[in-house]
């Protein structure tokens, strides 16, 4: 077993027990811990799939920013007490796992018998990317192909920092007690 | 890691070394953050034990090694015994990416001075400094005290919003030298001073080097005070104030534990300095001689040419850590100069002014790199 | 298909069912647990295994566009946990609770 082989294996277990534990644990800090974690696994993924300037990416936005964001806003609220961690019913319970169960097993079914067809696709992945610097790539097509997402990205982005400042204000915001 | 068994344990060892100069480096910097704030306060601190009190920290590493272990009655366990382990972990990885010196070659192999070679750095460098804000909250949670979480919320809520500043300020030198990469961008530093806009060229005398500081002064005025801020070092160290905050969110650590948060940010300052170094003064280059003199020079009076390379390597490195001991110390007096900010006026200042500042720099640079190169 | 070769080589099937499997995690997250914030978590979870597909096929398909996407969805994310926080942040002031069973009922 080589490496990469290793490598891919104990990264999928991690970021998978990362993201069953944030699904399972009653405890809401403890998911948003697990949650970091499973993400910090997903970004070293990233970098066996050769996406290094995504990996930094998504430590900087999802790991640093946004989890942490989630933690300082659990600690905040200080939840005293857990009421019911799970859904309440028990036939509408057993609906929603059997739901979820049947996808998964439509997903990965789905997966392995078309698996041939993805092998064949695999094509020279190095070469398309520019040899391992991806950045440059990535950056000429951000700014040509995709310039309108981009920009309207940008003012998304505004109107969110204006919006989440106007909810979450004591004084004059739109759910201040009047 | 390497082709062969011997490149693997040489690289093995290298990533120990780096691990080890970190934690080394703290009983020195408590040394020198002692005497030189004693020095800069009229009075002489720690001189008794050991030739000019070098053999306080020993002491001191002793003391907390025989104190007692407690944990609060209202802790979480398991957060509280994981916040110290965690605040090692961002300043030791960042450190692991930065270029000590010029890279060894030794018969046929390369030895970089570096933890490890990484081709997007920069991008390495933010993405794990900003994994800073976990220590603290878990510390300020785990200790179930609620000075310890206020301060650990203002801390992180200071670090997240300092990030901003510190990665859009290094923008401009990465749009200056088009890479992430902390070597090229070192070696890219060493060439003559010269500006040219459009078509009209001035160079330099020849000893003043093309160090980042002279095409990007705006950015490294925003770099090194935000670089305050992401180590919790004063002026901005509010959440750990004593007077304020009953020391932050490491009230209820002792002993060993307190020791690695020290560790934590002693090494954060370590970190912050080198980059201050390698962006905007040169990284391990001489300034006033450039790689290709110096290797000339090794290359005549050495015996051999693995000689001659390691000769350079050591002799970079030297003068690396002299730079980086100069900005430890400009840390050091900073910190026993300004008064503390309070934590209004310490956000204001992230957001209202370092923010814009930075963005201003960027939309500068870049407009003036597109206009000279038109 | 459990055959040994299936565990010595790592393709593009490997990185698909991990997603799958994440994202499958999520949305029974999503559709399990009572705890708002719980149900944003499990929101990014689902975002983030959807940003592993996307990177596996740009990687195996040898094209950047799926980076290109990676990059919008986590735009789209960190603004979406922003202005969700925010509302958050108002429902607890209000209740004090942000279990959802409090808010079952659509009047009041």
């Amino acid at each position: 077993m080589s490496a990469d082989v290793f490598l891919f294996w104990f990264l999928a277990i991690l970021t998978l027990a990362g993201g069953l534990t944030t699904v399972l644990v009653t405890n809401p800090i403890y998911s948003a811990l697990a949650l970091a974690f499973a993400m910090i696994g997903v970004s070293a993924l990233f970098v066996t799939l050769n996406a290094y300037f995504l990996a930094g990416v998504q430590l900087i936005v999802y790991a640093g920013a946004v989890t942490v964001l989630f933690v300082m806003v659990l600690m905040m609220f200080d939840l005293k007490h857990e009421i019911t961690a799970f859904t309440r019913g028990k036939f509408t319970g057993l609906v929603k796992s059997g739901t979820v169960a049947l996808l998964a097993g439509i997903l990965v079914g789905a997966i392995a018998m078309t698996s041939d067809l993805f092998l064949k696709i695999s094509g020279t992945p190095e070469v398309a990317l520019g040899g391992g610097d991806g950045t440059k790539e990535l950056g000429k097509i951000l700014f040509s192909k995709y310039i309108f997402g981009f920009e309207a990205l940008g003012i998304l982005l505004l109107i969110v920092a204006i919006g989440a400042v106007a909810l979450a204000r004591s004084k004059g915001g739109t759910h201040a007690k009047q | 890691m390497g082709h062969d068994i011997f490149e693997v344990s040489i690289n093995a060892i290298k990533l120990i070394v780096v691990f080890l100069i970190i934690v080394q480096a703290v009983p020195f910097l408590v040394w020198l953050e002692r005497r030189g704030s004693a020095f800069i306060q009229n009075r002489l601190g720690p001189n008794r034990i050991g030739p000019l009190g070098l053999m306080q920290l020993a002491a001191d590493a002793v003391k907390f090694f025989f104190k007692e272990e407690f944990v609060p009655a209202s802790a979480v366990k398991l957060l509280y015994y994981a916040a110290p382990v965690v605040a090692l972990i961002p300043a030791t990885l960042a450190f692991a990416a930065i270029p000590l010196g010029q890279p060894v070659q030794w018969n046929e192999y390369t030895f970089r001075l570096q933890g490890y070679e990484i081709n997007v750095g920069i991008v390495f460098v933010l993405a794990v400094s900003s994994l800073a804000p976990y220590a603290i909250l878990l510390a300020g949670w785990g200790s179930g005290n609620k000075y310890a979480l206020m301060g650990a919320l203002r801390a992180s809520a200071q670090v997240i919003s300092y990030e901003l500043a510190l990665g859009l300020s290094i923008v401009g030198m990465i749009m200056l030298y088009g890479t992430f990469n902390l070597s090229e961008m070192v070696l890219a530093q060493q060439a003559p001073l010269s500006y040219s806009f459009l078509g009209a060229n001035w160079t330099a005398p020849s000893w003043l080097p093309a160090w980042g500081i002279f095409y990007q002064p705006l950015g490294a005025i925003v770099f090194f005070a935000a670089s305050f801020a992401e180590s919790n070092r004063l002026p901005f160290d509010l959440a750990e104030g004593e007077a304020e905050l009953v020391a932050g969110f490491h009230v209820e650590y002792g002993g060993f534990k307190m020791l690695l948060f020290f560790i934590g940010e002693y090494g954060h300052m370590i970190v912050a300095s080198a980059l201050m170094v390698l962006f905007y003064f040169g990284g391990y280059t001489i300034p006033g001689i450039s790689m290709a003199d110096l290797n000339q020079w090794a290359a005549e009076h050495a015996p051999g040419a693995n000689a001659a390379s390691l000769t350079v390597g050591l002799l970079t490195l030297l003068c690396f850590f002299v730079k980086l001991a100069l900005f430890i110390w400009l840390f050091i007096q900073v910190r026993w100069t300004l008064p503390r900010f309070r934590y209004d006026q310490l956000m204001d200042l992230g957001w209202k002014t370092m923010l814009p500042w930075a963005l201003f720099n960027t939309i500068l640079t870049a407009a003036l790199v597109y206009v000279a190169h038109l | 298909m459990p055959s040994s070769d299936f565990l010595q080589q790592v393709g593009l099937p490997h990185y698909l069912i991990l997603s799958a499997i994440l994202f499958v995690a999520g949305m029974a997250g999503v559709l399990l647990r009572r705890n708002a914030m719980v149900i944003l978590m499990s929101v990014e979870l689902m975002l983030n295994a959807v940003n592993l597909s996307f990177v596996a096929f740009s990687h195996y398909l040898g094209q950047m566009d799926g980076q290109v996407m990676v990059f919008f969805v986590m735009t789209i994310a960190a603004a979406e946990v922003s202005v969700g926080l925010a509302i958050l942040v108002s429902i607890f002031k209000r209740f004090k609770e942000i279990n959802i069973r409090f808010f079952e009922h659509l009047k009041g």
